[in-house]
């Protein structure tokens, strides 16, 4: 093995190891492959099982029930991916119209005040969902909102705006706005700058910005719970209500439903592989 | 429009006034965003020493003595912490052994990365519906244990679902949490490790040594801001812990939803003070995180 040795020290850090280490990553490559993909299999499998009792290993027969009944708008899972399509999107739009002036203003601080002001964003996002929505569910109630959709999609707004805010403010801290200096030195009205120079040039960050509040709503729970009273019926919730209640095949199609458009937005944007600072934990 | 130097410099003196009324905005921006948390914060307060909510009756004490006297706060505590340690380690670990192992630019570590990334924007509920489905007692685990001869019937199969140590709580969140740290494990090697490691396998160091004295110190200070956050984020997290963790000892976040929902309004005070202390908790993470993320930008200057 000595062979081996001098040949691997003479490789770049970055570059394949050779020889056994080669057998310890095919090992933890299947690894990695089994515990991702696994929990995928068991739902899809879940989802159009009929009878599969113990200890049979797959379903003997299949049916596609839930998902017809879903396809219908039976039940109660079409009604909340309705829903939560609806806050999702309101959410997106909302948190980016907070977040895109709100991290703008922040990128321009220094200093101390930087700080704060990064500590003061991210305290909704470090805040659990759960404690902020204890804390805010009685001014919700008195405030008319407590079980309304209007008021579950400002608690979600508390979260997403937070997260947004601190994703812009990574944008604007690296931002040139020389272009939009530019402008008004030409005579440009500020918003004709902002229409016509700021957002074109940020059109990707500002569809990340979006889609990173539309994901922090459709993943919501306690904050829907609690401000929702259970009346509002987000896809999430059902889901839950659906495994607590043993329906597995309702709970397997509805937390499908959960994962899809995650999975787009990564397939198609490749979104969260490269913004790494607010990506949610 | 020609611009004149005059045009030219109101315009700047114009951005420039601009500019400092934005930095003062930038702190009233910041302060909107936190303000629904602080006003949460000041309800609980109120809240909790009978001041104000459903079944306040004045100014009184009584749900901080009872939920601190109380020993299954403290239970609770204890295992909320041990189960967000013990995931936060394993996903912190699971993350640097992937981002050491595929690294480089081949076909498997392009694979691996995207496997490992896959879970990322996957809601945390979905984890907890696939860890239920896998390792219930009736769960696949358990049928290929039946497979394999190991048990006849499902209550042979240990409970890792609900279970005392709240290992299918660790497992789940372990899963759902490694692609992040990956993430960031990924970008750290990819941007800082090589200088360093190049420097050291120059020296002499072999690749062991490299790894164990430059990529994984490297690594763990990179790591740290992402770590903390996972274990806050953990530690709150209510919709796993609803499903896979056990009545006894309840989790901290069980045990604020059971208080806030308890018919007996007195009790109702107490989950205002559960909430403090998470949030207090959360607040201290937000400062550390801070903390140790200027020092990293320091270093990286």
């Amino acid at each position: 093995m000595r062979w081996a040795t001098a040949r691997s020290r003479s490789e770049a850090p970055g570059a394949p190891p050779a020889g056994a280490t080669r057998a310890l990553r095919w090992v933890l490559f299947g690894v990695l492959f089994l515990t991702t993909l696994l929990p995928f299999g068991v739902l899809v499998v879940t989802s159009v099982a009929r009878s599969w009792f113990w200890p049979d290993l797959l379903p003997p027969t299949v049916s596609g029930d839930a998902w017809t009944e879903l396809l219908r708008g039976g039940g109660r899972l079409a009604p909340a991916t309705a829903t939560s399509l609806l806050l999702g999107l309101s959410t997106g739009a909302l948190a980016v119209a907070m977040a895109f002036p709100a991290g703008r203003a922040m990128a321009r601080l220094r200093g101390w005040r930087r700080h704060l002001a990064a500590g003061a964003a991210f305290l909704p996002v470090a805040a659990p969902p759960l404690a902020v929505g204890v804390g805010l569910q009685y001014s919700f109630l008195v405030a008319g909102l407590g079980g309304t959709l209007p008021g579950v999609l400002l608690a979600h707004l508390v979260p997403a705006a937070g997260y947004v805010s601190l994703f812009f403010l990574g944008v604007f801290a690296v931002h040139d706005d020389r272009l939009e200096v530019e402008a008004r030195t030409l005579g440009a009205t500020p918003a004709q700058a902002l229409f016509h120079v700021t957002l074109p040039a940020l059109r990707r960050p500002l569809l990340e910005g979006f889609v990173l509040g539309f994901l922090v709503s459709w993943a919501q729970v306690p904050l829907t719970l609690l401000v929702g009273q259970g009346v509002v019926p987000a896809l999430p919730l059902e889901v839950l209500s659906y495994v607590q209640a043993g329906q597995d095949a309702r709970a397997a199609t509805g937390a499908i439903l959960l994962v899809i458009p995650p999975l787009l937005v990564m397939g198609l944007a490749g979104f969260a592989l490269r913004d790494r600072p607010v990506v949610v934990a | 429009m020609v611009p004149t130097p005059r045009r030219a410099r109101a315009a700047r003196q114009l951005t420039a006034r601009q500019l400092t009324g934005r930095a003062r905005t930038g702190l009233l921006a910041a302060l909107l965003l936190a303000s629904p948390v602080l006003i949460g914060v000041i309800y609980a307060g109120l809240a909790s020493v009978g001041l104000a909510g459903v079944g306040a009756r004045g100014l009184t004490g009584l749900p901080w003595l009872r939920v601190f006297a109380d020993p299954g706060t403290w239970a609770g505590v204890g295992w909320t912490l041990w189960v967000a340690a013990a995931s936060t380690t394993l996903a912190t670990a699971g993350a640097m052994a992937l981002a050491v192992a595929f690294r480089g630019s081949g076909r498997l570590d392009g694979a691996a990365r995207l496997l490992a990334l896959l879970p990322l924007p996957i809601p945390h509920l979905v984890a907890g519906v696939g860890a239920v489905l896998i390792l219930g007692q009736s769960g696949i685990l358990a049928r290929l244990a039946y497979q394999a001869g190991l048990v006849a019937v499902p209550a042979e199969m240990p409970a890792l679902v609900s279970d005392p140590w709240g290992v299918g709580l660790i497992l789940a969140l372990t899963w759902k949490e490694i692609p992040f740290l990956s993430l960031v494990a990924f970008s750290i090697l990819a941007t800082r490790g090589t200088l360093l490691e190049e420097a050291a396998r120059t020296l002499g160091a072999g690749p062991l040594a490299t790894i164990r004295h430059v990529t994984l110190p490297v690594l763990w200070r990179g790591m740290l801001p992402a770590v903390v956050a996972v274990f806050t984020f953990v530690a709150g997290s209510w919709e796993v812990a609803v499903l896979l963790a056990p009545s006894d000892p309840l989790a901290l976040p069980l045990q604020v939803m059971e208080r806030h929902t308890d018919p007996a309004l007195s009790r109702r005070g107490e989950a205002y003070v559960l909430v403090l202390v998470a949030l207090a908790l959360a607040a201290l993470a937000v400062a550390v995180h801070e903390r140790l993320r200027s020092r990293w930008e320091v270093l990286e200057r």
